[in-house]
């Protein structure tokens, strides 16, 4: 049956398959950390977030952690999850998709 | 927010040869607020661990306005954000007793490990039941104007 509700579930499903939700992240990082001089095409989907790639730092991850909370509903426990989905923007993305579609109940 | 107080006497050790204190002994002194702050809660390193957390310091900060010098008074004061993510952030003072004057002021922030070493990105419950007290206390009003 069709209903309101159905669209709009049918439209997140679509943008959490896109290339959209990528760049989304990328200006979630950019605005959260407040880095200023970094553009959404300055970070790679591929590229490394901590470290060597864009040099974030574990109170990054924290920050990070609560946005993706507010903005998404994801939860990230640890630094054992968080190895993991923050590896890239494309992990992340995986993340925020699967675990997203958990959570979201219309 | 308020600020609690610990005070100590500049002693002999702490001075260099130009006859102030050193400046590395001021994050020895925010050291002494924290302990005295968090020993009133029982929140000291080996409760943490016990509790199963170790709790590094990852950041810090420190501003020098006035030198503090032998023998002086000072007064250490020494508050804790209320956390807006699964970190303690700690923020001093150090005054002269004599004249009120900030001789410098400082932040400094921990974050939360497992015992084997997993950093938490959320605070966990038995935590921050343990850490009420604290913030309760921290939100009366501050005696000293």
């Amino acid at each position: 049956m069709f209903s309101a509700i159905s669209v709009v579930k049918d439209f997140r499903k679509g943008f959490w398959m896109s290339e959209d939700l990528v760049l989304e992240l990328k200006k979630l990082i950019i605005q959260t950390l407040k880095l200023e001089e970094i553009t959404p095409e300055d970070i790679q989907d591929d590229g490394q977030l901590f470290g060597n790639g864009l040099g974030l730092d574990s109170i990054d991850a924290l920050e990070l952690v609560v946005a993706l909370e507010k903005a998404y509903r994801v939860v990230i426990p640890d630094s054992e999850v968080g190895k993991r989905v923050f590896h890239s923007v494309k992990t992340l993305a995986q993340f925020v998709r699967e675990e997203s579609g958990k959570e979201w109940k219309p | 927010m308020k600020y609690d107080e610990t005070e100590l006497k500049v002693r002999f050790n702490e001075v260099d040869s130009w006859g102030m204190v050193w400046h590395g002994h001021y994050v020895s002194w925010f050291e002494v607020g924290r302990m005295t702050l968090m020993g009133k809660f029982h929140l000291l390193p080996n409760d943490f661990t016990q509790m199963g957390y170790f709790a590094p310091v990852v950041d810090l900060k420190c501003t020098f306005k006035e030198p503090a010098r032998l023998q002086d008074e000072i007064l250490i004061r020494t508050t804790v954000l209320k956390p807006t993510k699964a970190a303690l952030t700690f923020r001093f003072e150090i005054l002269r007793k004599s004249d009120g004057k900030l001789l410098a002021s400082g932040e400094e922030t921990q974050v939360l490990l497992t015992l084997d070493g997993r950093m938490l990105y959320i605070i966990p419950q038995d935590l921050r039941e343990r850490l009420q007290p604290l913030f309760d206390y921290l939100e009366e009003p501050d005696s000293v104007a």
